[in-house]
């Protein structure tokens, strides 16, 4: 890589907007992964014009760039792993359009996702994806990694309500791909090519996006099980049976502890429980859909069902399932919450098995594993629960994760569900999607030539992931 | 660097799974918007600085000391980090290694050499016997006036205080970095103050006479709760939650209680409560970094003219000191209006 001419980017973005200081360097040497690696430079663009100047000087100069929304990805999609230029996208941050009348908005990829939901209220409208990390999560990166939430069991995921984009190419060419309504079947589906293309491809500087009308009516329910399969088998049950539910939550019971512990929630001690959710415009209807999944989870020995429509009830159900993943690392003493093999899908049908089997893994190599999720769209939740410290634990771990995969792949699953895979799912992506590896190569190389785009992730990633950076704990060795 | 104070917290910061959820509302990253302002960002300066994988520099110090200390992060932080604990003792380290500010040390100098903020020797707690011991502290020493009409409303709803020589409780030391200096100093604090009980005034003083002293400390207002009668004062307000006060003591309910009881009809701000949004005064930054100090008031001000009340009221000295420049500067910069004045005022009317 040549030297990088901090001054020509000062003058593309301004002084205040380029930092090339060590305490900026190293804040964004890391997300919310297990990874680190440090950038050279880090800008912050305002405009699609800034970002367009920024790539024709870094293609010139074959100079990677990766864009970086709140940092909140798990597998190291932001984490440079050849230096380069990390661009912090969150300054382009304006909602253009919203045309409820057309059921879309216009929005830059900064936006950050309660915000936009927040600005679409008024107008009796939502932008259904919707990650625990709403509260700080870019539209940006929801793309990046084709992001979903808990409502993607009814609504999709970002792919789904991704309309069209605009998308600054290596060369700093700007395309606008897709269009401004549903239905779509003019050539390639390029759009939904750059959703979850974790910045390989391309920089999105503006996104139109599908919303949906606010349902009028909602309501909740928990229900526990003694037994996983149970609560399992009535997740498939409910999914299979015409219903339509807004969110189906599975937490097992290392969740539940967890949750308790760091929130005082007082969820039951039992195996697992389910939280679901039935919204929609008919009071009739949601009470019919509601009624019919409790009577299935009844059928399968679910107990004690608490059906609420109280909205602050439902909210407070709803933080504590939204602020699951970090309460995780108050679990136990000396054990906390690392981002591996969190997210993986599994046929509905599957989850109990597949639930049932992580535990099995976890116990066979020395950590705990949760596993909770959106299991009503096959997806689990799981984060390794060890002591990072410990050189040993992450031999652990490494065992754990590739089995866990392997245990996914032999029940026709998949890798990544919803946070992408970058570099510390890439060996496990390259195993189970060897038959496209090849393609997505030829169609890197024929947008990125020169491989400046978010380079060596997703089918480019080192193949050991504990070894693909230096991993950010302080690792010092010792059982 | 010998990272002495941070070791103590390096389970902590493991604990810290940099999700980013303290984004959310932080007063620093909404004013400067780089991941570096928050507190992920500080949390990932101060385990650098322990795991040897940075060295202090001026700039690392400057971010770490770029931070009000008003715990939004903690209360939004569902890992339960103790954010505010790792940034203190981050500065200890920093601090040891010679990056205190002139600023910093000066206020820290006076203390030690005159027992109060300013380095004032003129500064004097207005002596009085009584029954229940009173503790003053610097902010309130240095507004005579308003002391002497906080002591009086006391008088009036029959207690009846007792005031000694004082000096600083010592919170600047801990949160500045000179951790070893207070030390040192906590016995000089108890000679003066050797009682196990006090009123207070100040929101902060309040916090660290707890944990600091281990004093029982309860703030005049939550005395004052208990024997204030109706008023009937016709006014609209708004009211800022000093941070202290809200997120740290949990005092939320009493000044409104107050208030209402006082005929005062409170009109909340977008943040309130337990989510109230600092003022920018604390931390340290007031002193070493006044533009990110205003900026910070600025966008709480907005907050209140947004409510319509043309008063905005408050139970802090600092809060209120640095929001009526912030009143100041918005009448100047957008010709909007609104009085910044503090409870005792209120108090005092609402009894006359």
């Amino acid at each position: 890589m040549v030297e990088l001419d901090i001054e020509k980017l000062r003058e593309i973005v301004g002084k205040d907007n380029v930092s090339d200081d060590i305490a900026d360097l190293y804040v964004y040497s890391s997300d919310a992964s297990v990874h680190q690696a440090m950038p050279s430079v880090v800008v912050r663009p305002g405009k699609t014009e800034e970002v367009q100047e920024i790539l024709r000087y870094a293609n010139q100069n074959k100079i990677p760039v990766i864009p970086r929304g709140a940092g909140s990805g798990m597998s190291g999609h932001t984490v440079p792993i050849d230096g380069g230029i990390v661009l912090d996208m969150k300054r382009m941050s304006r909602i253009l359009e919203i045309r409820p009348e057309d059921l879309l908005c216009k929005v830059e990829p900064g936006v950050i996702n309660d915000e936009l939901n927040r600005a679409l209220k008024p107008h009796g409208f939502f932008f259904a994806p919707m990650p625990s990390s709403g509260m700080i999560c870019t539209i940006g990166g929801m793309i990046g990694t084709n992001a979903s939430g808990n409502r993607a069991v009814k609504y999709g995921a970002t792919r789904d309500v991704v309309l069209g984009l605009k998308v600054v190419l290596a060369n700093g060419d700007l395309v606008t791909l897709g269009t401004n309504t549903k239905t779509d079947a003019s050539g390639y589906q390029l759009a939904r090519l750059i959703v979850g293309s974790e910045g390989t491809l391309g920089i999105v500087v503006e996104a139109t996006l599908l919303i949906s009308p606010l349902p009028k009516f909602k309501a909740m329910a928990i229900a526990n099980f003694d037994k996983l399969e149970d609560a399992g088998n009535a997740i498939s049950k409910v999914m299979s049976s015409g219903i339509t539910p807004s969110m189906v939550e599975l937490m097992d019971n290392v969740a539940i502890t967890a949750v308790n512990k760091a929130l005082g929630l007082g969820l039951p001690d039992v195996s697992a429980i389910i939280i679901f959710e039935c919204n929609g415009m008919v009071k009739e209807a949601v009470d019919y859909e509601m009624n019919a999944i409790t009577k299935i989870c009844e059928e399968h020995n679910g107990s004690g069902i608490k059906m609420t429509d109280d909205p602050k009830e439902m909210a407070r159900i709803y933080e504590g399932r939204k602020n699951l993943f970090p309460s995780l690392s108050r679990f136990g003493d000396g054990l906390v919450s690392t981002s591996l093999a969190d997210d993986m899908a599994v046929p509905v049908s599957k989850i109990a098995v597949a639930v049932h089997e992580i535990h099995e893994i976890a116990k066979r190599n020395n950590v705990v594993m949760s596993a909770y999720g959106h299991c009503g769209s096959g997806l689990i939740h799981t984060k390794i629960l060890m002591d990072p410290t410990k050189e040993s634990q992450w031999e652990d771990a490494k065992k754990a994760v590739a089995e866990t995969y392997e245990f996914v792949r032999s029940i026709g699953g998949t890798t990544s569900g919803e946070h992408g895979i970058a570099l510390s799912k890439a060996p496990a992506m390259k195993i189970e999607r060897k038959d496209s590896l090849e393609m997505m190569r030829t169609i890197k190389r024929a947008l990125d030539p020169n491989n400046i785009l978010n380079p060596h992730k997703m089918m480019d990633a080192p193949d050991d992931w504990t070894t693909a950076t230096k991993l950010r704990y302080n690792v010092r060795g010792g059982q | 660097m010998d990272a002495k104070n941070l070791k103590k917290f390096e389970k902590e910061m493991n604990t810290c799974i940099r999700c980013a959820y303290c984004f959310e509302e932080c007063p620093v990253i909404e004013q400067k918007g780089w991941d570096t302002d928050g507190a992920r960002g500080k949390v990932a300066l101060s385990y650098g600085l322990l795991s040897g994988d940075l060295e202090p520099t001026q700039s690392i110090a400057d971010k770490l000391f770029q931070c009000t200390l008003c715990r939004n992060c903690e209360s939004k932080c569902p890992s339960g980090v103790e954010v505010c604990d790792i940034i203190t003792s981050a500065r200890a380290d920093l601090v040891e290694k010679g990056y205190a500010s002139d600023i910093h040390n000066t206020v820290i100098k006076n203390i030690k050499e005159t027992g109060n903020i300013y380095g004032d020797t003129e500064v004097m707690a207005p002596l009085q016997e009584g029954e229940v011991p009173l503790f003053v502290g610097c902010q309130y020493l240095s507004r005579p006036n308003k002391t002497k009409k906080y002591i009086k409303i006391l008088e009036k709803l029959g207690i009846n205080v007792k005031v000694g020589r004082e000096i600083c409780c010592g919170f600047p030391m801990e949160v500045l970095g000179f951790k070893e200096d207070f030390e040192e100093y906590k016995s000089r604090f108890t000679e003066l103050y050797p009682h196990q009980t006090a009123i207070t005034f100040c929101p902060t003083c309040t916090v660290f006479l707890k944990e600091g002293h281990e004093i029982d400390a309860k703030h005049v207002l939550q005395v004052i709760l208990e024997k204030i009668p109706e008023g009937n004062l016709g006014m609209k307000a708004t009211f800022h939650d000093p941070c202290d006060f809200s997120r740290t003591l949990k005092i939320i309910d009493e000044p409104r209680q107050i208030l209402k009881k006082l005929g005062v009809e409170i009109v909340e701000m977008k943040n309130n409560k337990g989510n109230s949004s600092c003022c920018g005064g604390g931390g340290g930054i007031l002193m070493s970094d006044s533009k990110l100090s205003d900026d910070i008031a600025l966008a709480r001000i907005r907050q209140a003219i947004d409510t319509g009340a043309d008063t905005l009221i408050t139970t802090c000295p600092t809060c209120e000191t640095v929001l009526k420049k912030a009143a100041t500067q918005i009448k100047e910069l957008e010709g909007k209006d609104i009085v910044v004045r503090n409870i005792e005022d209120i108090i005092w009317k609402g009894l006359a």
